[in-house]
């Protein structure tokens, strides 16, 4: 499926059909789980018991995938949570503009232009160096619950 | 001696160089207490210590310097300097420094500063070990007798108290697990231990004692004695380090001594109980410390300060209190030869009267429990109300607190002394020892000391640190001493009838108790789920100790055990629901623990056998429905049969019940069920009753039996089958209770063949079977969990008769999963499809399955997992590529090839190989150019470090993998050969080293696990073939030189000892092949002009350097030099002309003349002595490593100063 269609998706019916349920008893460290509406990786899981002769429940301490705060939630395990769909695209860097987009080269030879480059400095360094260096990057995109930021770099240059 | 750096101007430049040391030294000392430029401050006083003799330099400061810490600094400085420069210090220089260090301690025997003395005195002590060769028995004579007047205090108590100090610092020197470095080899530490048991330790001892003596009536005379209470308690932790010497020579003075194994202690089983060392001088120690009246006089001693004490509260200092406890204590633990073979006689004597002083602190023991508690609250009275009761509250306060703190630990003393008097004594003698003074026996005195202090125990809360739980442990250790005795290793103890009546009652009494305690914290929520698995280890420990008292009255304990079950499963069944059971669930939790550990002993990996007791247990019906242990283990089955029933599972089979049954029933399986023992039927027991001339059987025989396959095995074997599965139908996201089904009931069951044959047949484990591969709970288990049951499921097909079936039931079981697999990848939206959550999930579940049936290859089963794998290497590559972004599911995904092709590999045929081969190549190359250059951003740095470390755990399946293809040319079944077929593994494995190291960065070397496996694999290829090396392009090989380099400087010493080994093979190889007038290594090892124009050298002058500059200047452990002289050896014949310039340069750098001569003939000596010659083979190997190392001990001193 084409790119454009995936857009207008995510736009139509933002977040709700992104995310599935999955029982909270299966989601392991380095799964994804939506936490408080954000879609986050699990960074650490412990299970607890509610009275001693209770049941399980689970612990989760978790990450945001976007802006890297962290989020806790407790879960019976044998209850659902919502797990989000990450999606990830690699696309070719064509341009860094002026003022703080994108261009990028999809895989249909269109482009893609209304990606922002992340606000911190240090990762928006990374990304300029390596483009001012005249290496050819690739861009991994990550898309998730109608949010989408540059997660990784690859230099694919000459060999 | 020569001055500090050579001042010869006359005296006064001399003493003003002398006074600028001393002021720099000093300024740096109080700078660095002022935390004032610190770095500075430490490079100025190194730089004393380590410049060319300093004695001159530090003596001065020593006698002049007004500050303490200089004085310090410069003790340290002699003794750093003199230990380097040892070697070439005259006899005269080594003989005064000592004797100036003793000289300076004894005449400032009265100055403040303590540190300062005992530095000094600790320096003597480590000159004199050090020269301990070099000395004249004259020379040591006269030290010795200047230490002899001083502790016998001719010179009064300071002197005394300094002489002390000095024989405490030798001992401990001299002691091969306190010494301190001095670059010598162990042999020398081990002469000098010897030399000093032999011929000096026993005269210590009674020089100690002496000065004990002297001061000792002054102590209990006088209230004010403070300096001779300072000597008093320096003797006594003296003599206490002396019976703590590893005694070595004890049987007749002339055991070998094992330089290697020396360090570890013999009794290292006593490690984990509580303190207790065994003393074990020899026969020569016997009139010195049993027939003298040492012991009389101790106790006597402890009583009077004991008395004073009550009198007089906290006026005497404690420590005397505490090392005359701990004397005593270590009086008790005295055993071995030093007692004649007159069958204990005079052991018993002597044990007899330390206990009848110990016996004060710790009966009657209800009195001393009582008055240590009274102290207790009494103090909490007072701090209740710490305003009103003003200052008069905080003087009793105080004195409260010091005797109650002295009543706890005297009491707790007792008991360790309890403990040391078990360890070292049968338990007959053991209980006989209290009859002489009082009307019981040992065994009773211990019952009720450890009733009273269970009883204090049980007041307390769980959390709370008490002098109980203390004292509880240490007595259980005395049980377990007496019980579990360490040299008869498994052997059955026969108690005395009076200890068999005390175990009864002691054990009944902690089950009482242990309920008591299971439905007092029924309610309580323990969140903590750290504090918890601690408190479950340390109960395990505890747990086991009760087992073993159960089994001493077992006649009591098993009956007893099943008089509380059936109340308690009663209790349940009348509750009916309408009454809160979870009192009464925790009971049965803890009774069940207590019931398994009981019954049976952890396996371990092992099958553990029917405990001795039990086994020898004269049942007094053979009828086994009346045997006890049958009574008891049945109504615990039919218990968990119930489980099974919808309507009590949710009325009270709890989450946490469950986990206790499981864990029963996997304990007790073990053990009990279908034991091979058992099955033996007919033929077992007429040979027991050959051996037993009588007509009974042991009530083991009949229980095993009747769980045999003959009897009722089959039926409970069914039973614990749907037990478990229903803990994983009837239990959703109960990951604990799931993983006790997974790891430890299905994993001990499917270990025993026995038990496989049958549960092949069973209905119950078909349906498992089926429901694994088909039903959706089963795929909502955690997936590590289903990794595992697919592993036990696989494993369980061994039981079948023959490999067809194994093979077929193998093919039957994962066939849905690798269809499934298959289909999920050659879909057309595959790439929108594995994004969705769902599809991750099962891929992921799909994954650690196969990973568990892989590494459950068995030869019977091999063909069919051989194909499970094959069928879907084309899927697992496109789910590589698709999932590439995905991590977790990549390194499932690596380490199920890694497990399958390590499984597999040495089964293949030659066909079969190259096919997997052929894969893995893809599988590198497409992981490579997925993650190659490719940088992760994220704001967040522990996702980022989380990136890293996935890559890590990547790479490391990776090099697993390429490992595990090695092992192809090493074990190999398959009936042709791989070459025939073109094949070469070692190319390959290359070609794979080649892929992967670009991927492997300095920064990810720095995980130890994955730089460990780097470096073995690394050097495990170059060690074997080093012919390869020789083929590889330029790039590849100036990589591997690269990280050898880096390898050789890591902080490992196991990763430097690998690439030493690289080393010594690469050249050894290059040597023989070029001797044999071969290429050997060709180009590389010759000094090329790269494109540059610039020389480059050859490898082996580049290693020749690298070596010779580490083993000669750089810090390594001694454990190398073997390694890098194995190495050094074939570098130097490879390149024999730049060695011999290197050795000039290195002898036209010493400036000084004595040391350019040393340096010239050790250089000489290392190439020509021990009839060095220029083969390499193993003789030569070994006097080159000779050789090298009294090299270094000749050299390294000086050359590292320069």
């Amino acid at each position: 499926m084409s790119d454009e269609e995936h857009h207008f998706e995510s736009k139509a019916d933002a977040g709700a059909s992104k995310t599935y349920p999955q029982q909270a008893g299966t989601i392991r460290k380095n799964g994804y789980i939506v936490i408080k509406g954000r879609p986050c990786k699990v960074v650490e899981v412990s299970t607890s018991k509610t009275g001693k002769h209770g049941h399980a429940k689970c612990h989760f301490v978790a990450i945001d995938i976007f802006n890297g705060k962290k989020l806790e939630d407790i879960v019976p395990s044998s209850h659902n949570c919502d797990v989000p769909h990450v999606n990830r695209t690699d696309y070719q860097l064509i341009d860094i503009s002026e003022d703080g987009f994108v261009s990028l080269l999809t895989e249909n030879g269109n482009t893609k232009d209304d990606l922002r480059l992340p606000t911190d400095d240090n990762l928006l360094s990374q990304i300029k160096d390596g483009f001012s260096d005249g290496k050819d990057l690739v861009v991994s995109v990550m898309s998730s619950m109608g949010e989408e930021q540059i997660c990784a770099l690859k230099d694919i240059g000459p060999k | 001696m020569q001055g500090f750096s050579g001042g010869g101007d006359g005296a006064t430049a001399e003493l003003a160089h002398l006074q600028s040391t001393m002021s720099a030294i000093e300024a740096a000392c109080t700078s660095i207490q002022m935390h004032l430029n610190p770095a500075a401050a430490e490079a100025t006083i190194l730089s004393l210590s380590r410049s060319p003799q300093p004695y001159k330099a530090c003596q001065f400061i020593l006698e002049n310097s007004q500050v303490a810490n200089a004085r310090f600094q410069a003790a340290g400085a002699i003794r750093d300097a003199a230990i380097r420069e040892w070697a070439f210090l005259t006899a005269e220089d080594r003989r005064s420094l000592v004797s100036f260090c003793l000289g300076f301690a004894m005449q400032h025997a009265g100055s403040p500063e303590g540190y300062v003395l005992a530095k000094v005195s600790s320096v003597a002590a480590q000159l004199l070990k050090r020269g301990w060769h070099d000395f004249s028995t004259a020379e040591k004579e006269t030290f010795f007798h200047q230490i002899k007047q001083a502790s016998l205090g001719i010179h009064g108590v300071h002197v005394q108290f300094i002489g002390i100090n000095f024989l405490e610092s030798l001992v401990s020197e001299f002691s091969p697990s306190t010494s301190s470095a001095m670059g010598l080899p162990r042999e020398f530490h081990e002469q000098c231990r010897r030399s000093l048991e032999l011929d000096y330790l026993k005269v210590f001892y009674c020089w100690t004692r002496d000065a004990a003596l002297s001061v000792a009536n002054k102590i209990t005379e006088s209230d004010s004695a403070v300096d001779e209470v300072k000597v008093c308690t320096a003797a006594l932790r003296l003599i206490l380090q002396i019976l703590n010497w590893e005694f070595q020579c004890n049987s007749n003075g002339k055991k070998g001594v094992n330089v290697f194994s020396s360090g570890i202690r013999q009794d290292a089983g006593l490690s984990n109980r509580s303190e207790c060392i065994l003393v074990q001088p020899g026969p020569g120690w016997r009139d010195i410390l049993i027939s003298s009246r040492d012991i009389v006089w101790l106790l006597n001693l402890y009583t009077a300060l004991r008395q004073k004490f009550s009198h007089e509260g906290f006026s005497i200092d404690c420590p005397i209190a505490v090392s005359a406890r701990k004397l005593i204590m270590q009086y008790c633990s005295l055993t071995g030869t030093i007692f004649p073979s007159d069958n204990g006689q005079l052991q018993e004597h002597h044990l007899l009267q330390l206990l009848s002083g110990i016996i004060h602190w710790i009966d009657p023991p209800d009195l001393v429990s009582k008055q240590i508690e009274c102290g207790k609250s009494e103090r909490s009275l007072f701090s209740e109300s710490p305003s009103a009761a003003g200052y008069f509250s905080d003087y009793v306060l105080v004195t409260h607190q010091i005797l109650l703190s002295c009543l706890c630990s005297e009491m707790l003393d007792g008991c360790r002394a309890l403990l040391a008097m078990a360890t070292v004594t049968s338990p007959t003698m053991f209980n006989q020892l209290l009859k002489s003074i009082r009307p019981f026996g040992t065994f009773t005195l211990l019952s009720t000391l450890m009733c009273e202090v269970i009883k204090v125990l049980m007041t307390k809360a769980p959390d709370e640190e008490t002098w109980s739980w203390e004292a509880r442990d240490i007595l259980l250790d005395t049980w377990t001493a007496l019980l579990m005795p360490l040299d008869s290793a498994g052997g059955i103890v026969l108690l005395p009838p009076e200890g068999v009546d005390a175990a009864a009652t002691l054990f009944t009494f902690i089950v009482e108790s242990e309920l008591k305690a299971a439905s007092a914290s029924a309610f309580n929520d323990d969140v903590d789920s750290d504090y918890l698995h601690t408190s479950i280890s340390a109960m395990d420990e505890r747990l086991s100790s009760y087992a073993l008292i159960a089994r001493a009255a077992i006649d009591v304990a098993i009956p007893l055990l099943t008089r509380h079950c059936t109340e308690r499963f009663t209790r349940l069944h009348q509750g009916g629901g309408s009454l809160d059971p979870t009192e009464t669930l925790e009971e049965v939790y803890s009774l069940l623990l207590i019931t398994g550990h009981v019954l049976a002993d952890e396996g371990e990996g092992e099958t553990p056998l029917v405990p001795t007791a039990i086994q020898r247990h004269i049942a007094d019906s053979v009828v086994p429905d009346k045997n006890p242990v049958v009574i008891l283990c049945s109504s615990i089955v039919r218990f968990a049969e119930q489980s099974l029933n919808p309507e009590s599972r949710s009325s009270f089979f709890s989450p946490r019940l469950m986990e206790a049954i499981i864990w029963f029933l996997a304990r007790w399986s073990q053990t009990y069920l279908m034991s091979p023992e058992g099955s033996q039927d007919s033929s077992y027991s007429s040979k027991a009753d050959n051996m037993h001339q009588v007509q009974s059987i042991s009530s083991g025989q009949t229980v095993l039996r009747y769980f045999s396959e003959y009897d009722h095995g089959k039926t409970v074997l069914d039973i614990i089958v749907r037990v478990a599965i229903a803990t994983f139908m009837s239990y959703p996201g109960e990951k604990f209770l799931q993983g006790l089904t997974c790891y430890q009931l299905l994993h001990a069951l499917v270990r025993q063949k026995n038990i496989c044959i049958h549960l092949v047949t069973l209905e119950s484990w078909s349906k498992l079977a089926i429901a694994f591969a088909n039903e959706k709970m089963l795929f909502m288990l955690n997936a590590s969990h289903q990794k595992s049951l697919a592993q036990t499921l696989v494993l369980s097909a061994s039981g079948f008769r023959d490999s067809e079936s194994a093979n077929q039931y193998v093919r039957i079981l994962m066939g849905h999963m690798t269809a499934y697999l298959v289909e999920i990848s050659s879909k057309n939206d595959l790439k929108r499809v594995a994004e969705q959550p769902d599809t991750i999930l099962s891929v992921t579940c799909l994954l650690e399955r196969l990973r568990g049936a892989a590494s459950a290859s068995e030869p019977r089963m091999q063909k069919s997992i051989y194909q499970m794998g094959s069928s879907i290497l084309n899927s697992t590559l496109i789910l590589l590529e698709v999932y590439k972004h995905e991590s977790a599911v990549i390194y499932l995904l690596l380490k199920f090839v890694v497990e399958w092709v390590e499984g597999q590999i040495s089964y293949l045929e030659a066909q079969e190989t190259t096919v997997v081969i052929d894969y893995c190549m893809r599988l590198l190359q497409l992981y490579s150019s997925h993650n190659i250059g490719k940088i992760s951003l994220s704001l967040s740095s522990s996702l980022l470090n989380d990136a890293k470390s996935e890559k890590y755990k990547d790479l490391r399946a990776l090099l697993q993998l390429l490992a595990s293809l090695c092992s192809k040319d090493l074990v190999d079944f398959s009936s042709d050969s791989l070459e025939a077929h073109g094949t070469s593994i070692s190319q390959v494995v290359f070609y794979g080293l080649h892929i992967v190291t670009p991927l492997i960065s300095l920064e990810l070397l720095k995980y130890p696990k994955l730089c460990r496996d780097y470096f073995s694999l690394l050097s495990h290829m170059l060690e074997v073939y080093p012919e390869m090396v020789g083929q590889l392009n330029n790039e590849a090989f100036s990589h591997i030189l690269e990280t050898l380099q880096f390898g050789l400087h890591h902080q490992d010493s196991e990763v430097v000892n690998m690439c030493l080994r690289a080393l010594r093979a690469l050249a050894s190889y290059h040597y023989k092949e070029t001797a044999s007038g071969k290429m050997g290594l060709g180009s590389h090892a010759s000094s090329l002009r790269n494109p540059k124009g610039e020389l480059q050298e050859g490898i082996f002058s580049r290693f020749l350097r690298t070596t010779l500059q580490l083993l000669l200047f750089e810090d390594y452990s001694p454990d190398l030099v073997g390694a890098a002289a194995d190495a050094l050896f074939p570098l130097i014949l490879c390149e024999q002309g730049l060695y011999q310039k290197l050795g000039n340069e290195l002898i036209e750098r010493q400036a000084n003349q004595t040391f350019k001569s040393r340096l010239t003939n050790a250089l000489q000596s290392l190439t020509s002595s021990n009839q060095l010659s220029c083969t390499l083979d193993r003789m030569n190997y070994q006097r080159f490593r000779k050789n090298l190392t009294n090299f270094l001990i000749e050299v390294r001193g000086f050359l590292r100063i320069v």
